[in-house]
């Protein structure tokens, strides 16, 4: 699928390991469906909280910012287009969740009071990656966007990403809880008598290891979460469909070094079980040689033939060395990226109009521009010798 | 200097290399470890990702490395072993510690209601790992450290603080009992600026640096000592003659040049790409010296690293960056 086609997608996902340029290759793709006349938002549950840098809009938090349309008029952004941007909080929305589906005050201030949960809400496995299926679904049925494109974690967390609603839901929804734990203890605020006590000797154990102080705060923790279970449940089915669905397109992010592009590879061999929608992939920081072809590298005698031929212009003992060093280097760069890229081409099952590659650019990307630049490496035509 | 440098590095425990996702933190974890392995110092490198690059940079033959049994570190090479930290595993191991009693503990960990419960339980993954290597830490034979020196190839910035930050959540959350009493002895070490220390692994570009300079930070808030800061992937730079001289030079012979690469818009592309990027590199790194800790530069081998050989160049790199 040609990269245009892509913005056509409801929601974009992109994917991949960590240290390729995922959070800036996701604001790139939302910039030009915003150039293309798209109302259009990336959001990011990167930790790290670098989309901002990218966008150069300063901190963004929990709720959409639009970028002034002032800043965008210079790389071809106009109305109807519109760019926004946002950042997960993960404790933010579980609040937001907590407040909505807590059967009631009582329940909702025992969750919110809950020292487990003040201090761990990031820690519950699939926590995140739950919080941001959740606030994808909220944004993406409000309708306020033509395209959401969603930047993900680092590799090992992306397949969380697809499991952590199954899984979250799946847990709380369990009949474990009703087992584990005193139905009415939710009654009576102050006297905790959660752990059926006698009725399961293993749960003595445990307590026996960690303590009658921890097992209570979890099991309130969990106890008050379950009342909670109807509304997450619910949410995560239509989430689980949406992703699947024809609408929601995957974008696999890879750089090309040997390392980066294997585990690319190894990356999507788990993914593709997943029966989602691979639309494309944008391998980033390709190292280039700035000729129409990539020569081969010399061999130790045209070396030195190279080496007498700099002399001869730029002196004897003089920083010819330097320059054909360089020279050398950059060649065995561009090859040893190249081999990886075919490999990775070989890998995974697109088209190779649906595989891009961005060259390493001698500059940062922080700017508005920049990002612009690198969104028509992705949209223009393929670069040469690729 | 020199020694204090090096010394401190060696002299700790625990060492947990740190940074943001494919700066190279195995690779600099596998470094550190030959530097101590070569010094005499019994050394394990401990992994938290089944399945990472470590086994090829411990070894030409990874696939004879043995796993063990995930509790006891397995040996490499003269003073190094390797370990994968399997949180289940380790609470097994915990359990029967605790309990002091093996059938038990398989009892409560094949449990039915404790696997669901563990499979979203908060922060136990991480609390179990860094409860491991405290016990490794505490294991003696014959009256000496059993293991004086673990090296951490932890996990990458974002989820590395949080991993670093559960024993204090917890120890905040939770103030009786066992779990309460082990998490304190978790804070202790991490907190203890003797025997443990985070090397932040950055590249030499924006966003690795921005976000080491934030785990920087973090760390000072923690109190936990750091450094050095390790950056990996600089590129060489040669001394080039200026544009002018090469344009005056080269510009000239375009068809006296022997092959087609050397032709003079080529040569000028790609050695003006180098120095922008060069120039580049030099304001991060720059950038990075204003922080308290000292920086250590590690070179882009053109040929990748993938195996021993160039784990051991980069050593020998290494051990240079710490004289000087």
């Amino acid at each position: 699928m040609k990269p245009a086609d892509w913005l056509e997608r409801e929601v974009l996902v992109c994917v991949g390991t960590g240290g390729v340029g995922k959070t800036t290759v996701s604001a790139a793709l939302a910039l030009e469906a915003a150039r293309l006349g798209r109302r259009a938002l990336v959001l990011t549950i990167d930790p790290a909280r670098r989309l901002a840098d990218a966008l150069g809009t300063g901190p963004l938090g929990h709720d959409e910012r639009e970028l002034p349309p002032e800043r965008l008029k210079g790389v071809g952004v106009r109305p109807p287009g519109r760019l926004s941007a946002m950042m997960l909080d993960t404790k933010r929305t579980f609040d937001d969740l907590v407040e909505r589906y807590a059967p009631d005050a009582v329940a909702r201030e025992l969750i919110l009071q809950n020292p487990i949960y003040r201090n761990l809400t990031d820690a519950l496995v699939g926590s995140r990656e739950y919080s941001a299926m959740e606030r994808l679904h909220q944004i993406h049925s409000s309708g306020r966007y033509d395209l959401i494109v969603v930047d993900t974690p680092p590799a090992s967390h992306a397949l969380d990403f697809l499991d952590a609603p199954r899984r979250l839901t799946g847990f709380l929804d369990s009949q474990l809880l009703k087992r584990l734990f005193h139905p009415a203890a939710i009654v009576g605020r102050t006297s905790f008598r959660l752990f059926r006590r006698g009725s399961e000797g293993v749960l003595r154990l445990i307590e026996r290891v960690s303590g009658l102080e921890f097992v209570r705060s979890i099991s309130e923790f969990l106890l008050v979460f379950e009342s909670l279970m109807g509304g997450f449940a619910a949410r995560a089915h239509e989430i689980e469909a949406l992703l699947r669905s024809e609408r929601v397109g995957f974008v696999l992010i890879s750089g090309a070094n040997p390392d980066q592009a294997r585990r690319a590879a190894e990356f999507w061999s788990r993914l593709s079980r997943e029966q989602i929608h691979l639309v494309g992939a944008v391998v980033n920081r390709v190292r280039t040689w700035p000729g129409a072809s990539l020569p081969k590298l010399p061999t130790e005698s045209e070396e030195s033939k190279a080496l007498g031929w700099l002399e001869d212009r730029l002196g004897p003992g003089s920083e010819a060395r330097g320059v054909l060093d360089t020279l050398l280097r950059q060649l065995a760069l561009a090859q040893r990226d190249r081999e990886h890229l075919g490999t990775l081409a070989r890998a995974l099952p697109l088209e190779p109009e649906a595989l891009r590659t961005v060259p390493l650019l001698p500059e940062d990307i922080h700017a508005i521009d920049s990002l612009a630049s690198l969104g028509r490496f992705v949209f223009g035509e393929a670069p040469d010798g690729v | 200097m020199t020694r204090s440098l090096l010394g401190s590095l060696l002299s700790s425990r625990l060492l947990l290399v740190m940074g943001k996702g494919g700066v190279g933190k195995t690779t600099l974890a596998c470094v550190l470890a030959h530097v101590a392995a070569s010094r005499g110092i019994e050394t394990v490198v401990v992994d938290l990702a089944p399945g990472s690059d470590l086994a090829r940079f411990l070894s030409k033959a990874p696939e004879t490395l043995g796993h063990g049994d995930g509790r006891t570190p397995v040996p490499v090479s003269r003073h190094k072993s390797w370990l994968t930290i399997e949180p289940k595993i380790a609470l097994q191991e915990y359990l029967e510690i605790e309990l002091r009693f093996r059938p038990l503990a398989s009892l409560v960990v094949r449990n039915p209601a404790l696997k669901t419960l563990l499979a979203a339980a908060p922060g136990w993954r991480d609390l179990i790992t860094l409860g491991k290597l405290w016990h490794l830490t505490t294991l003696e034979r014959d009256g000496e450290p059993r293991w004086p020196l673990l090296i951490v190839d932890a996990p990458s910035t974002g989820y590395g603080l949080s991993f670093i930050s559960v024993p204090l959540a917890v120890s905040d959350a939770v103030r009786m009992g066992p779990v309460a009493r082990h998490t304190r002895s978790l804070r202790d070490l991490l907190c203890d600026r003797e025997r443990t220390r985070v090397i932040p692994v950055t590249l030499p570009e924006e966003l690795p640096v921005r976000e080491t300079e934030l785990l920087q930070r973090k760390l000072r808030e923690l109190e936990m000592a750091a450094g050095p800061t390790l950056v990996n992937a600089v590129e060489p730079l040669p001394p080039l003659p200026s544009s002018e001289t090469l344009a005056r030079d080269l510009g000239g012979a375009p068809s006296s040049a022997p092959f087609p690469w050397l032709c003079w818009n080529q040569v000028e592309r790609a050695i003006t790409n180098v120095k922008r990027r060069a120039a580049l590199q030099a304001r991060y790194l720059k950038q990075l010296e204003r922080a308290q800790e000292p920086v250590i530069s590690l070179p882009l081998l053109a040929s990748g690293v993938s195996g021993p050989d160039d784990i051991a160049e980069l050593a020998g790199i290494l051990e240079e960056g710490c004289a000087q």
